[in-house]
């Protein structure tokens, strides 16, 4: 069983993505900012990393940055999930090393569609 | 504000101040209050439709979610949204009140008298550079353009 680390300030959307992964076979990790999620990410062995943007203490960006310098994380998929569609920004998440961008509110099918396709599922 | 040869704040002027700091704090209190109600209730919303998505779990995979049960799955997140911004336009008015009640309690207490222009200048420094500061300091919840559903792209 894969295991995904969802990284998010809001309980609700915790909650839903929770639902969707759990019930679609993966083990789901909750963290409720970056400065969690980096903690939770060291503790676990982590296949997929999916993390919103703004969030108190460490923002998404900082998070993946801070991630891609651990040696387990550098080829670790991370997708952003977050209401922020700016080019700038989504580059700047590019830039960071994110493997990919959706934004929200999130279908279920999509969101299921895109992790097995970087899970290679 | 100032007397005629630039010798500080007029009574009758202090008095208008004082007016005005006393209306702005009982808008902003009003304001602040109204959008804890609506919090509230989007909370209370949200907590009611929670359940019915968890108790899916065992009854409807994903995968075979109905339109309607999908369409119900995004207006949930848009109301998760929303309660974000409302969260971040309360915090901005937390920041004003604080900001307008210093200069309301002086005024109230009598901190500035006529003439005297240096406390209320170091008042409306100090509330100028509270406000000032706001945008530095608050989280930014959402940047939402637009309503569409799950656009994504892989990098």
């Amino acid at each position: 069983m894969k295991t995904i680390l969802t990284v998010d300030d809001s309980p609700s959307i915790r909650q839903m993505l929770a639902f969707v992964l759990s019930s679609n076979g993966y083990k789901v990790i909750e963290a409720s900012d970056g400065e969690e999620g980096l903690a939770l990410a060291k503790a676990h062995q982590v296949d997929l990393v999916l993390t919103d943007q703004n969030m108190p203490r460490i923002d998404g960006l900082g998070l993946i940055r801070a991630l891609r310098a651990l040696p387990g994380y550098r080829s670790i998929p991370i997708m952003m999930l977050t209401t922020e569609s700016s080019q700038a920004l989504k580059q700047q998440g590019r830039e960071a090393g994110a493997t990919g961008w959706m934004v929200k509110p999130f279908d279920p099918e999509k969101l299921l569609e895109m992790l097995r396709r970087v899970l290679g599922e | 504000m100032t007397t005629p040869g630039g010798l500080g704040p007029t009574y009758a002027a202090l008095v208008e101040l004082q007016e005005l700091s006393a209306r702005l704090m009982s808008q902003i209190d009003s304001a602040h209050r109204e959008i804890g109600e609506t919090r509230a209730i989007l909370k209370d919303a949200i907590d009611r439709l929670m359940p019915a998505f968890t108790a899916m779990r065992a009854s409807d995979a994903v995968q075979v979610m109905s339109p309607s049960k999908r369409e119900a799955f995004s207006a949930l997140q848009f109301q998760d949204i929303s309660d974000q911004l409302l969260a971040h336009a309360q915090g901005r008015l937390s920041s004003l009140q604080a900001a307008v009640y210093q200069l309301a309690k002086a005024m109230e207490n009598g901190d500035v008298q006529p003439g005297d222009s240096d406390v209320l200048c170091a008042l409306v420094e100090q509330a100028n550079d509270q406000l000032a500061d706001l945008d530095l300091n608050l989280i930014k919840p959402v940047g939402k353009a637009h309503l569409g559903t799950g656009d994504m792209e892989l990098f």
